[in-house]
């Protein structure tokens, strides 16, 4: 009985297995890399690792280097009211969605509350400036976080809202020499989203 | 990914419930100051809670304000006094009402449920029911009945190892793999929630038991004898509260490794219990008890907010401002549920409970910043100008007084939207 019970379980998960061959990482070659309707110049070759990221909706990509523990970067196409950064696991267990008509600092809590719903704790924001976004006006803020181990994270992060669609680039990485170590990467990449 | 899990999750959850689903066998009340033997069962299970103890010290979400702390502490020694030096209790940061201890002695006290409990009185009635369970060593029943189904459940834990390894090979790359297992996390934690289960998952007779022992211990340390059933009927209709209807199909837990709700049955059987027993006046212990977390409120109502239920967080924050105590923060809070929520007509809600939050010395200071950019969006100019001013005033050294002043100087030019 218990052969066929683990059997019955195995079956979907060799399922599974065979379908997740499929999933892979790409490059991210250095030049212009297109998510979207949106652009961002990359400084250096980057790993695409969005296929392999889990509660991760169909316009956010996330590239790295070191892979995701050590070094994230989110970047969205134009977000939709009613669409999320983070993608919920149950109805009960909404993310954050972005709504039309958010002012500038429901903006920045709806990054901050997703960067929470991805599990990190104690997310703080500071250094809140302005940022253009080719003609946009957008905003630019640092984060503070820690992972639920204690580690302490670093992020910078760019938000706009383009013709009612919002467009996000966030950056993650461990304060301790991995974020330091990418941050002109990351200003050269923020300083170049284009829409449309 | 996750549409593919999750069907395998609630199988999995079922396959955890009916292994539980068995009589417990028997276990004699504990000692105390005993420590079992390594080779005993309960040896073992001692072992894994100390692990577990290991990482809830270590854990960020951990509380460490040292006099809350002690003050919880103090709580479970006028409870348990013959149990001093055995019990060890921490305060976790984490929005869910639980409380939870282990056979070692450990246990947990999230921030979800102080926030819930509104005296001294249904805060030792929730942490007498823990005390009983340990005593009467429900965990080691619970386990002995595990134990008797160990076949189905390395059944589950099979199936999960081989859902998280196959798909961390098929990631490509060992950075990736990473991601993938978080995803497979999800049912890594649900084996690892199902064998919390089994400890603190107690069958329905420990349940009602534990409910007796913990209304004895308050009531014989001094505390209110209808606070816990009191307790009880505020979860019950804060559950019926919910935004999500399968939460409100739901009957209330008393913790969430609880598999028997909190049903009616359990509120009467404390009412009985406490009419046979002079009730206390609770006004001042609930303005003590309120003194007690103050420090900590508005976090953990930020915390609370983040579920996004916020019909239970509606509920929560109508208790509490009950008490007539921090009306400001309250209704602070409640305005940001409605902002939050943005149905229908909430986002007037939302502009003026912050105009009413702004009306009391307690309101946190971002109440007049909202209140500006909800009172422009309803075309309010005077109104929008008036509380982005007062925000200014009260906040010179805000990170964003620059993006408040751009919008004050838009309105005197008469091109703010």
């Amino acid at each position: 009985m218990i052969r066929t019970n683990v059997v019955r379980l195995l079956a979907p998960c060799a399922l599974l297995m065979s379908l997740s061959a499929c999933v892979s990482v790409t490059s991210a070659p250095a030049g212009p890399y297109k998510i979207g309707t949106a652009t961002v110049t990359l400084g250096h070759e980057w790993s695409d690792i969005s296929a392999i990221m889990f509660a991760r909706p169909a316009k956010v990509r996330l590239l790295s280097m070191d892979g995701p523990l050590l070094n994230r970067l989110y970047v969205t196409d134009g977000l939709a009211p009613g669409e999320f950064m983070v993608k919920p696991t149950a109805k009960e267990r909404p993310t954050p969605t972005y709504r039309a008509g958010m002012a500038p600092t429901e903006l920045v809590e709806f990054v901050t509350d997703s960067v929470a719903a991805l599990d990190y704790q104690r997310v703080e924001t500071d250094n809140l400036r302005p940022a253009k976004v080719g003609s946009a006006d957008g905003l630019r803020f640092d984060l503070k976080a820690k992972t639920k181990e204690g580690l302490d994270i670093s992020g910078a992060a760019q938000v706009a809202d383009v013709n009612g669609k919002l467009y996000v680039v966030l950056f993650l990485a461990p304060s301790e020499h991995y974020f330091a170590a990418e941050l002109p990467e990351v200003e050269t990449v923020l300083g170049s989203v284009k829409v449309g | 990914m996750p549409r593919v899990l999750r069907p395998r999750a609630k199988g999995l959850a079922l396959l955890a419930a009916a292994v539980l689903a068995v009589a417990p066998a028997g276990a004699q009340p504990r000692a105390p100051h005993l420590r079992p033997t390594d080779t005993s069962d309960e040896g073992g299970i001692w072992a894994l809670s100390e692990k577990a103890e290991l990482a809830a010290r270590q854990s960020v979400e951990r509380n460490r304000d040292p006099a809350l702390n002690a003050y919880v502490t103090g709580v479970v020694a006028k409870l348990a006094p013959e149990y001093q030096g055995d019990i060890r209790v921490y305060v976790m940061d984490r929005p869910f009402f639980n409380a939870q201890m282990a056979p070692n002695g450990y246990g947990e006290v999230w921030s979800g449920l102080l926030l819930r409990v509104q005296s001294e009185d249904e805060l030792a009635f929730v942490l007498g029911h823990e005390v009983g369970h340990f005593a009467e060593n429900h965990s080691i029943e619970a386990y002995r009945t595990l134990k008797a189904r160990l076949g189905a459940t390395m059944a589950v834990q099979f199936a999960v190892a081989a859902v998280a390894m196959g798909a961390a090979v098929n990631a490509g790359s060992a950075q990736g793999a990473n991601d993938i297992m978080r995803a497979a996390g999800a049912l890594n934690d649900l084996l690892y929630l199902g064998q919390l289960a089994a400890y603190f998952g107690y069958s329905r007779e420990n349940e009602v038991e534990a409910d007796g022992l913990g209304f004895k211990r308050a009531v014989a340390a001094g505390y209110d004898p209808a606070a816990g059933a009191s307790l009880w009927r505020s979860l019950i209709a804060e559950t019926g509260s919910s935004s999500f209807k399968r939460v409100r199909d739901q009957e209330a837990r008393a913790n969430i490794f609880s598999t028997h709700p909190v049903s009616s049955e359990r509120v009467k059987a404390l009412d009985d219990l406490a009419a046979k027993t002079p009730t206390k006046a609770s006004t001042a212990d609930r303005k003590a008890y309120r003194a007690v977390i103050r420090p900590h409120l508005a976090a953990w109502l930020k915390d609370d907010l983040r579920r996004r239920d916020y019909g239970q967080s509606l509920a929560l924050i109508d208790r509490l401002a009950a008490e007539g105590e921090d009306q400001g923060l309250l209704t602070f809070y409640r305005a940001e549920a409605y902002r939050q929520r943005r149905g229908e007509g909430d986002l007037e809600l939302a502009r003026k409970a912050y105009a009413q939050a702004g009306t009391y010395p307690d309101a946190p200071v971002a109440t007049w910043r909202t209140l500006g950019d909800l009172t422009l969006q309803a075309g309010d100019r005077p109104g929008a100008k008036a509380a982005y001013e007062t925000y200014l005033a009260r906040a010179p050294q805000a990170q964003d007084r620059w993006l408040v002043e751009a919008s004050l100087k838009k309105l005197s030019e008469g091109s703010a939207t």
